[in-house]
């Protein structure tokens, strides 16, 4: 880690608790919202809130809280904040943190914790939250004095978005949030950059000229360094066709020529063949996760690797790579950019072969029947809300379907819970990137399970105004749990009915939320406008058939090339 | 497969079970284990083995490295050495 620098002590005045430290260092720091809820153990910092320069956005469960601060980062770029009580508080800020690990999301979360004196005693409220969150966080504090409060914060952004970003804890047990201090340290941290490694860009270059087959496998990492553009640039002046990571959908425009779609389990055929017949995958910020790559050993069994990331310990974890670039993505890419500029590949073969399959199999919104078929709304209401698009899915098929079904002009259009899956994601991700980004057009994608995971934050959403709009696709059931029963688990639909499922319509009028319901295909055109159109936060409740699935599907366990497809769409239909 | 990797810790709160979670976490056996002081640093010596055949030490070592305030100092093949080492 780099060494800070320390500046001089502010002009200390009157000494100050560590909770008014914690808001002044967060104020310093350029923080202007902060997702959250109290309690007691963190109640000198809500009191210190009141007349600073923070926006607090009080949540209705701390689980609301994280996803929110999660995708706050994701739709800015910045570091999200949220903050919760001892005990109960600081164990609901659990899966938002692990989801913010998983996708290496920057984030800081502040806890509050009884009393150092108190810590180890079994106290009130007392969860060693250090302990429970120690594998899920990239590095953690226990403040035990007040004085230490700006510079542990300080450290911690810094943490949260330097190098391969992801969210930190601080723990403030009380005595250290009510204890006087005039110490004020600021720390200065120099930005870390890695030297690009030109010797390995040329090895990049040479594998790149020698390839009949390249292709590009773009993963999250491309927009979290900022290196879209670059990856455009590459993509464009090399030719070289590209598939995504679920997470870095966006990163090239979905319309883009060359762009191949998703790989990986619900990934589009033509994506999956190219990965398979290439002999040259270059990475960029891609993790082999194993939703993307399938069957491992059988991945991309012909190519050579070249893997650009930042993080060390990516390289080579699940697969042997020839050429490692470490380093930041966008001098990583750039750098590669001015070697291939000016002398074109000769994969022109290779270009009209993968470009002409994903033609051949592009999606089909043609279904026959007269209900709501979910891909075909998903991908009218992508195209009805242009480019300032923004879905923020929840999971099950629906996040699927969100997938491959809507058109992303960005990486920061498409917020999904990519490498945890967690249920319960959309509704609160929905709300922070609505604040982020007022603009857009921002909607929450969700299913009748995964709505109710989270929905009492329908009442923030109402509190603030947050003019949110929300398609919860209701196939009363645990849709994407009742394909797998479906087809590997014998039919046996064990614990996932939902048919008695509330009127969503009147909860979320209960909740002071417009809402209207449809059913049938006929009423998509004017649902979809009639919720962008809508003011405030708005909710459109579809009926969905609960027997639709999600097509194609590479079985667990199995090759990417073993895709299972949608018979309907065989031969004519 | 066994290995000795040394490491650097600082004394923070939880770094040696930040240390010892990882290397279990990411499917190792701690065989033998000791702790030294070395001025403000502790330095911690853990002969491991992975869990199943592909496990390899050197990306254990990349995690290791990504650990705030754990620097890596070797790895080396066993065997261990006991130096002024307390028993894990
Ligand atoms: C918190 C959590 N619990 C359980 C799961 C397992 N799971 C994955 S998809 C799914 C069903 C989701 O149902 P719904 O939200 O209705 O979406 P659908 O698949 O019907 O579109 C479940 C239970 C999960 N991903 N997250």
């Amino acid at each position: 880690m780099t060494a800070a620098t320390a500046l001089k002590p502010a002009p200390a005045a009157a000494p100050r608790s560590g909770a008014r430290l914690l808001v002044s260092t967060l104020e310093r720091l350029g923080v202007d919202v902060v997702f959250g809820y109290p309690g007691g153990a963190i109640m000198p910092v809500y009191d210190a809130l009141t007349g600073s320069g923070l926006k607090h956005i009080l949540v209705r469960h701390e689980q609301g809280a994280a996803f929110a601060a999660d995708a706050w980062a994701r739709a800015t770029g910045k570091v999200g904040v949220c903050m919760a009580t001892s005990g109960p508080g600081a164990t609901n800020l659990i899966t938002g943190i692990a989801n913010a690990m998983m996708d290496s999301v920057p984030m800081v979360c502040i806890t509050g914790n009884v009393a150092t004196h108190l810590m180890g005693t079994d106290a009130f409220q007392e969860i060693d939250i250090l302990g429970v969150t120690l594998p899920i966080v990239k590095h953690s504090w226990v403040v035990r004095d007040p004085a230490d409060v700006p510079a542990v914060i300080e450290e911690a952004f810094h943490v949260a978005r330097s190098g391969r970003p992801g969210p930190v804890l601080v723990d403030l047990p009380k005595d250290v949030q009510v204890g006087l201090t005039s110490e004020d340290f600021g720390f200065h941290y120099p930005n870390e950059t890695t030297p690009v490694d030109h010797a390995a860009i040329a090895e990049a270059e040479q594998l790149i000229r020698a390839a009949e087959r390249p292709l590009i496998y773009i993963g999250g990492g491309v927009k979290i360094a900022g290196a879209v553009q670059a990856l455009r640039d590459f993509a464009g002046q090399t030719g070289i066709p590209s598939v995504s990571t679920l997470n870095a959908l966006g990163s090239v425009r979905t319309d883009a020529p060359g762009f191949l779609g998703m790989l990986g389990m619900h990934g589009t055929k033509a994506a999956n063949e190219a990965v398979q017949e290439s002999d040259l995958l270059i990475v960029f910020g891609a993790r082999f996760d194993d939703r993307a790559t399938g069957k491992l050993n059988e991945f991309a069994p012909h190519a050579k690797v070249v893997h650009f990331d930042i993080d060390p310990a990516e390289i080579g974890k699940l697969r042997a790579v020839h050429v490692p670039v470490i380093g930041d993505l966008t001098a990583g890419i750039e750098a590669l950019n001015a070697r291939v500029a000016g002398a074109p590949l000769s994969i022109e073969p290779w270009i009209v072969r993968s470009t002409s399959n994903a033609r051949r199999n592009a999606f089909r919104y043609d279904a026959p029947g007269e209900g709501v078929y979910a891909p075909a709304l998903l991908n009218e209401l992508s195209r009805t809300a242009g480019d300032s698009f923004v879905a923020a899915c929840d999971v099950g098929q629906h996040q699927m379907w969100v997938a491959q079904h809507c058109e992303f002009s960005r990486p920061e259009a498409h917020l999904t819970s990519g490498g945890l899956g967690a249920m319960g994601y959309g509704l609160p991700a929905g709300l922070g990137a609505k604040m982020a980004d007022p603009e857009a057009h921002v909607v929450t994608v969700s299913g009748d399970g995964s709505f109710m995971m989270n929905i009492q934050e329908l009442a923030t959403l109402r509190r603030y105004g947050v003019a949110l709009k929300i398609v919860l696709l209701d196939n009363s059931s645990l849709g994407l749990v009742r394909q797998w029963q479906e087809l590997f688990f014998a039919e046996n639909y064990s614990e996932v009915d939902l048919s008695d499922n509330p009127d969503f319509v009147a909860v979320a009028q209960a909740f002071g939320i417009e809402a209207f319901m449809i059913d049938r295909r006929d009423q998509v055109t004017d649902g979809i406008a009639r919720l962008l159109a809508a003011p405030g936060p708005c909710l459109m409740h579809v009926l969905i058939d609960p027997r639709e699935n999600v097509w194609p599907l590479v079985p667990p366990g199995k090759s990417n090339a073993e895709m299972m497809h949608d018979t309907r769409f065989e031969g004519d239909m | 497969m066994t290995d000795t990797l040394q490491i650097h810790i600082d004394r923070a709160d939880g770094s040696l079970q930040r240390l010892i979670g990882l290397v279990e976490r990411r499917g190792f056996h701690i065989d033998a284990m000791s702790l030294s002081d070395e001025g403000a640093m502790r330095r911690v010596q853990l002969q491991v083995r992975g869990r199943d055949a592909g496990r390899c030490t050197e990306n254990l070592g990349r995690q290791i490295d990504k650990l705030i305030g754990a620097t890596r100092v070797g790895c080396a093949p066993a065997p261990f050495a006991y130096r002024d080492s307390v028993a894990a």
